[in-house]
């Protein structure tokens, strides 16, 4: 592969290899006056990771400037680990994730193809195999789901750009895991003291903001389409997904946080901290940006969770049903 | 000894066990007779082992783990160690929407149907070989279907239940499947007839008017009234448009007549549709840690065998016939409940008090507390 892909898709095991061959000390990378473009660069994904949930490309127009982007990686992966923070990690994870993904939207089929390998990914020209398709697919919405699928034979039809979106998670869990596993040298921490420290900081003040912004909250106020699917489960009933679904879009729409939310589901018998805050994160616009509609009661009643009694007579929505209650108090 | 447990032993001291692979790295449990507990959490070495368990302890229900444990006998998850799960689907006449109505026999007939459907889907859809599929006759009211396949062994359950939307139709977005086209006034639905639920809602459809249009009149209009929202006009416009021209559109992947198709959708996914489970109880097949019945063994509600069925001999299948162990010298009864059965192809209709029945019917009979020992 040449240098300019490896530039753009430096996750990949080929431009590790890459990195390995050149044969650069850490105190090189760290210290070395002809790798400070690499660090700006490095400490630039991390920040805009941070900030923007998004890295942004830069202009690659020769091997150096290719050189140095490879390099920006492995030294933002070190920052990242360096601060040691979870939240920033999974945001980081899918910030490069998204970042290929805008790429890979435009590569050829073939490229696409060589990556998808890469992952262990079964795909055919436009089809994937379908236990691929369900482990990176994001079926917790609705045009995602398999049901709305052409499924034939065990592949799944799907276009490029929906290719390159089961990428962008493939890459996003290969990025975490690694991070997770990752110690910092040092020497990273006397390298980018400052810079570790204003982020670490930033940490702690979003933090601080999200726990003002709860209010007092009262489960007697839920609809009962809400509170049943609070109450199955907290009793480590499997609950549908569409039902995980409402009751996240719910809960964060009348200001719960993420970690509250996800201490509702530590209950169930296949609970996984990890893929779950992961899919709260996402459906609340934690990390996404986009954020969830809580669907209306006329969906709910489709996806068989409405048990409505008198009390929601005339109410088509259940966040107004939550507000009448609040307001008659 | 009780009656049952009895005739339960003499099976036991030479039973048919379909052992399930990789044997050592489940878990197996049991409920013996006249006891409520599972006794769970147990593994076996080696197959005798197990036979030598099941002669001694003669146990009412057997089960085993769907799922492969790194240590199948330890007492929590943590320590078991999960390392992957069959994939299993489980039929049951409790999932279908009108089974408090039938018979046990109807049930089981209609469960039948429910086997065929999901077959269909697990080969054209999910691709699985035939041989890949393997059938058992529950011993109670239903089918397990479980998919012996390296791909799907590790899923968890949130991919497992995305599988069971797919089957049942949970989720299915109309708009995803069905895109209507404005052509010259008039709305068109255009569909894919290549494959998915697409494909299945089309071959539903032309299905549907087909047997409309062989329909007299008068009962073609009482059909379509039936559905919801079908009113006494809309339904003679259908049956009217439907002329063999319009036929040979749908065909085509063209559905003129959008409201009306629109409509008569609904009833028509519920019809494709697998009951893989009811409203109230979530699917067995998302669960990654179930018991499952294990094939050979007795169910102690009726005393039938947990039966092997072959893909390609569903359609002759009995199971009142086939899952049947016990012999035909008469035995002594006390009936409590009437009931009618047909067992070994020979029809019973057997009345309050005293009978002289076969074995097979006795241990039935009691197994279902319809009957004592006479």
């Amino acid at each position: 592969m040449d240098l300019f892909k490896l530039a753009k898709y430096p996750f990949i095991a080929e431009a590790k290899e890459w990195v390995k061959n050149e044969k650069v000390s850490i105190d090189e990378i760290l210290f070395d006056e002809i790798y400070e473009r690499a660090r700006v660069r490095g400490i630039e994904r991390v920040r805009q990771a941070f900030e923007r949930g998004f890295i942004s490309n830069v202009a690659l127009l020769n091997e150096i400037d290719c050189m140095m982007e490879i390099f920006s990686y492995p030294i933002a992966r070190m920052i990242v680990v360096a601060i040691d923070n979870d939240y920033l990690l999974r945001r980081y994870a899918l910030a490069e994730a998204k970042k290929a993904y805008e790429g890979l939207k435009e590569e050829e089929f073939e490229f696409i193809q060589m990556i998808a390998k890469e992952f262990d990914i079964e795909l055919d020209g436009n089809k994937i195999h379908f236990v691929d398709y369900l482990k990176y697919a994001p079926t917790w919405d609705i045009k995602w789901k398999l049901v709305n699928k052409k499924l034939k034979a065990g592949y799944v039809f799907i276009r490029k750009n929906e290719v390159a979106r089961i990428l962008q998670e493939a890459i996003r869990k290969k990025i975490y895991n690694e991070l997770v596993n990752l110690f910092a040298p040092p020497e990273v921490k006397k390298a980018f003291k400052d810079e570790i420290m204003e982020i670490r900081n930033k940490l702690i003040l979003k933090q601080k903001k999200e726990e003002i912004r709860k209010g007092e909250i009262k489960y007697e106020d839920f609809p009962p389409c809400m509170q049943s699917l609070i109450s199955a489960i907290k009793s480590g009933l499997n609950v549908p997904h569409v039902g995980r679904f409402t009751i996240v879009t719910f809960l964060n729409a009348i200001g719960q946080s993420v970690d509250e939310i996800l201490k509702l589901f530590s209950s169930s018998p296949d609970f996984n901290e990890e893929k779950t805050r992961y899919q709260i994160e996402h459906i609340t616009g934690r990390i996404s940006g986009t954020i969830y509609a809580t669907p209306k009661c006329d969906t709910i009643r489709t996806w068989g969770l409405c048990n409505a009694t008198e009390e929601c007579r005339g109410i088509r929505h259940p966040l107004i049903f939550y507000k009448r209650k609040r307001r008659r108090k | 000894m009780n009656f049952l447990r009895k005739k339960f032993l003499e099976y036991y001291l030479n039973p048919k066990i379909d052992f399930p692979v990789r044997f050592d790295r489940r878990e197996y449990a049991f409920i013996l007779f006249e006891e409520d507990t599972m006794h769970r959490h147990i593994s076996f070495k080696s197959k005798e082992d197990l036979l030598l368990y099941l002669k001694t302890n003669v146990p009412a229900h057997a089960y085993y783990s769907s799922a492969y444990y790194r240590n199948p006998s330890a007492e929590t998850m943590q320590e078991k160690q999960w390392m992957g799960a069959d994939l299993i689907f489980d039929l049951d006449a409790d999932h279908l929407p009108n089974a408090n109505n039938m018979s046990y026999e109807e049930a089981l007939r209609a469960v039948k149907e429910e086997l065929e459907k999901l077959i269909d889907f697990l080969i054209e859809d999910f691709g699985f070989g035939e041989d890949e599929l393997e059938i058992y006759f529950s011993g109670g009211r239903g089918y397990h279907c479980h998919v012996h396949n390296k791909k799907v062994l590790d899923l968890g359950s949130q991919e497992r239940r995305e599988i069971v939307d797919y089957l049942t139709g949970r989720g299915l977005d109309f708009k995803e499947i069905i895109k209507e086209k404005r052509i010259g006034g008039e709305i068109t639905i255009e569909i894919d007839m290549e494959g998915g639920w697409e494909k299945r809602i089309a071959d539903a459809i032309i299905q549907f008017f087909e047997d409309i249009r062989k329909m007299e009149k008068e009962k073609a209009i009482k059909k379509l009234m039936e559905i919801e929202g079908v009113g006494n006009k809309t339904a003679e416009d259908v049956y009217n448009s439907l002329t063999a021209e319009r036929m040979r559109r749908i065909k085509a992947g063209l559905l003129d007549q959008a409201t009306a198709i629109k409509k008569i959708l609904k009833p028509l996914v519920k019809k494709v549709a697998v009951s893989l489970y009811s409203q109230t109880d979530e699917p067995v097949t998302a669960d990654i840690k179930r018991l499952i019945r294990l094939p050979g063994s007795l169910h102690g509600k009726t005393g039938f065998r947990v039966t092997k069925v072959n893909v390609d001999k569903i359609e002759e299948f009995e199971p009142l016939r086939d899952a049947v162990v016990f012999k035909d010298n008469k035995v002594k009864i006390k009936v409590e409940k009437p009931f009618k059965i047909k067992m070994m192809d020979e029809e019973y209709d057997l009345k309050k008090g005293v009978a002289k029945v076969p074995e097979y019917l006795a241990v039935f009979a009691i197994a279902r507390k319809f009957a004592t020992i006479g």
